[in-house]
């Protein structure tokens, strides 16, 4: 009994920081974020509180800007998908064929986080402008005459935004593909599945959980990312993160902003637990 | 939300040092001013780093940009204005500045420092100890790498951040006095406020420069590449050019894009009418197929091949000169926008008389040309032409056409009429 009570106690003392570290800096942040939004502001861009109302969220549902929030999600649809497609096989190669080295190619992939996220964006745009390095190399070679349009367009933004979260995707992905006990490949392969049948019925089922983390790691993120489609879109790629940003600077409208961020958080919470659901049926139906 | 309204202030004005005259400064200092005002402003003469990276090697280059990294979240300790490079120590503080207008007859006798807050590189390489020598007031010079930082700093404590002088943009003006940040002017310690040019005397943001004297100045037009575009371009209209589609960029600014619309329809830039602005943002939706990019980097879009023709800031096309021998810029027929930095004394300035003579100081038509001939960005100061130097006042890039002077309209604050602007302009973009 003692010995519960002091357990209790003691688990109380271990999460406890975590706990104050979670509601001073997401819970409070987020009230905070929730009752500016439904204020109004003054001449000056000021808060004012003290006519709490949802006109903002009113305002914010305008059918002009559903291009963006449609932008917003297939960017990070797309990324998704292509982190899995492309992670998955880095993860497994690491996982079967990595042997002794398995930690220094986790640390490969991780290396690019040595960098800043800014300066490794500032270098896609130096590679894919009109003048830039891959443009330079193909006219070169006498692959093209005129440069590509890549800077400033889906495939840029789409390129960028994957190469920034794969490493999010390949990470999960690798723990789930290792765990995974071979003997049950083995016994599935002994039961005369093929290689590609064992895989889909056994290593792909039973990896599903780091699936699932790969693309909540990525999908969240991504489709709030501003930075990326900023620097590397362009007229037309336009993301909803783009337009909170302006209201927050430019446009000197918080209350407006976060109504709007707040719509694209609950879009990303409603489109996070839709995907958990699909993919918990398909894991454990 | 105490932003740049939407002006040249923080994303759009040029790093000046980019304008400097003098030897490059180190390498590896010169990458970490680079990449804290790519951070701070999210641009960033790609050249500039490119250089640098090529001068000091990939390797040598990455310790300084890990270490701006971490050094530019907080640029300076604020209320603690870094020392500045004076060797003189503090005379007399009765020595009145030197002015080529008569000096006031009664000066309170000024406080013996003054604490500076200024963009960096923006001021003649002389003029602060040149401020000393005169006046024995001994100047803590800090500078800030964007507007938002510093009007973030100085709005920190409700006034001014323990800084006695700041370079705001003019569209800030309004509500930096309606916010009490910034205190009048004492005019009477500023004689040479009579070497500005007439269309300096009065502006719309502040009549009779009551709270704010103007600094620096600089158009908004358009630039092209003349090695691909030959013609001589003069209108607003080339921006509507089916021509340039994929080629065309056009700043990332809200007030700036609509003054554009506004010119080619005939309108106030500063308009508040609905029915206008419905048919500006019209006008910019036909627009908006053949723009690749809204962005403030304009000078990375040009040099970068992906725009041959760009809504530009004067100063940043400067700066586009090295990349592209042929740039061409032009206040369009139309009108353009004028933009301005002014200099202010803030409401908690510890040394106001010194932050008077300090302005004084550089309305005086010497210092002002000095300044001038420096960062190369023009000044308002009338009687200060005759210093500067030949190459600038020959360069139209900065120093346009006395004749265009008169289409040149300043963007004013417009309150929560801004909210118009912002509406039509999320809905063009998204």
């Amino acid at each position: 009994m003692g010995g519960r009570v002091r357990q209790k106690a003691g688990a109380v003392i271990l999460v406890a920081p975590g706990v104050v570290w979670l509601a001073a800096f997401f819970l409070v942040p987020l009230a905070i974020i929730f009752v500016v939004s439904l204020g109004t502001k003054d001449a000056a861009g000021h808060v004012v509180l003290s006519h709490l109302g949802l006109q903002n969220y009113v305002q914010a549902t305008r059918p002009e800007y559903l291009p963006a929030f449609a932008n917003s999600l297939r960017y990070a649809l797309i990324t998704t998908v292509l982190s899995i497609g492309l992670g998955y096989p880095i993860a497994y190669w690491i996982s079967r064929y990595g042997g002794q080295r398995k930690i220094l190619l986790l640390i490969l992939v991780m290396l690019p986080f040595w960098t800043s996220y800014l300066i490794r964006t500032y270098a896609w745009m130096i590679i894919l402008r009109d003048n830039g390095v891959l443009n330079g190399i193909l006219q070169a070679l006498g692959i093209i005459d005129s440069p590509l349009v890549l800077l400033n367009t889906d495939v840029s933004v789409i390129l960028g935004m994957t190469y920034g979260f794969l490493p999010f995707a390949i990470l999960p992905l690798f723990v789930s593909i290792d765990r995974l006990d071979q003997n049950l490949v083995q016994a599935a392969r002994d039961l005369y599945a093929s290689g590609r049948g064992a895989f889909l019925h056994v290593t792909l089922p039973l990896t599903m959980p780091g699936v699932i983390a790969a693309a909540l790691l990525t999908f969240i993120p991504a489709i709030g990312d501003y930075v990326t489609p900023d620097l590397l879109g362009g007229a037309q790629t336009t993301t909803a993160a783009k337009l909170v940003q302006v209201l927050f600077t430019s446009g000197r409208d918080w209350p407006y902003g976060s109504a709007l961020g707040f719509i694209l958080m609950i879009l990303t919470l409603g489109g996070t637990l839709l995907a958990l659901r699909s993919l918990r049926r398909e894991t454990f139906a | 939300m105490n932003d740049r309204s939407a002006s040249h202030g923080a994303t759009g004005r040029p790093p000046a040092s980019c304008l400097d005259r003098t030897a490059a400064p180190a390498p590896a200092i010169d990458l970490e001013l680079t990449f804290y005002r790519a951070l701070a402003a999210r641009r960033i003469s790609r050249r500039q780093l490119l250089e640098t990276v090529a001068k000091v090697g990939p390797l040598a280059a990455l310790a300084p940009i890990l270490a701006a990294c971490g050094a530019s979240a907080t640029p300076q300790p604020s209320a603690a204005p870094s020392t500045a490079t004076t060797s003189n120590p503090p005379a007399s503080p009765s020595v009145a500045p030197p002015s080529a207008s008569p000096s006031p007859t009664a000066v309170p006798s000024p406080e013996g420092e003054l604490n500076v807050y200024n963009w960096d590189a923006y001021i003649g390489e002389s003029t602060v100890t040149d401020f000393t020598k005169a006046t024995g007031i001994k100047v803590h010079y800090d500078k800030f790498p964007d507007a938002e930082t510093m009007l973030a700093k100085i709005r920190s404590d409700g006034k001014g951040a323990g800084y006695d002088i700041a370079y705001p943009t003019s569209t800030e003006i309004p509500g930096l006095i309606a916010d009490g940040i910034i205190q009048p002017l004492n005019l009477g310690l500023i004689p040479n406020a009579t070497n500005l040019g007439a269309q300096w005397q009065n502006p719309g943001y502040d009549q009779g420069n009551a709270h704010s004297m103007p600094y620096m100045w600089w158009t908004t037009g358009f630039c092209w590449d003349g090695a691909k575009i030959k013609d001589n371009l003069t209108s607003w209209e080339s921006l509507w050019d089916p021509a340039y589609k994929g080629k065309l960029s056009m700043l990332d600014d809200i007030r700036e894009v609509f003054a554009v619309a506004a010119f080619r329809l005939g309108l106030d830039p500063n308009t508040k009418s609905e029915t206008d602005l419905d048919a500006m943002v019209a006008l910019l939706e036909q627009q908006k197929p053949l723009v690749r990019t809204y962005t403030t980097d304009d000078i990375g879009t040009m040099n970068g091949g992906s725009a041959i023709i760009a809504h530009a800031w004067s100063g940043d096309v400067y700066q586009m000169k090295d990349d592209i021998p042929n740039v061409k810029y032009v206040i369009p027929k139309e009108g353009a926008v004028r933009g301005s930095d002014t200099m202010v004394v803030t409401s908690g300035a510890p040394h106001p008389v010194a932050a008077n003579l300090w302005i004084n100081f550089n309305l005086d038509a010497k210092v002002s040309a000095a300044n001038t001939n420096y960062i190369g960005y023009m000044g308002p100061n009338a009687a200060a032409m005759e210093y500067i130097d030949k190459a600038i006042l020959d360069d139209p890039t900065v120093n346009p056409d006395i004749a265009l002077l008169d289409k040149l309209v300043e963007l004013l604050n417009l309150g929560t009429d801004l909210d118009k602007y912002t509406q039509r302009w999320n809905a063009l973009k998204a």
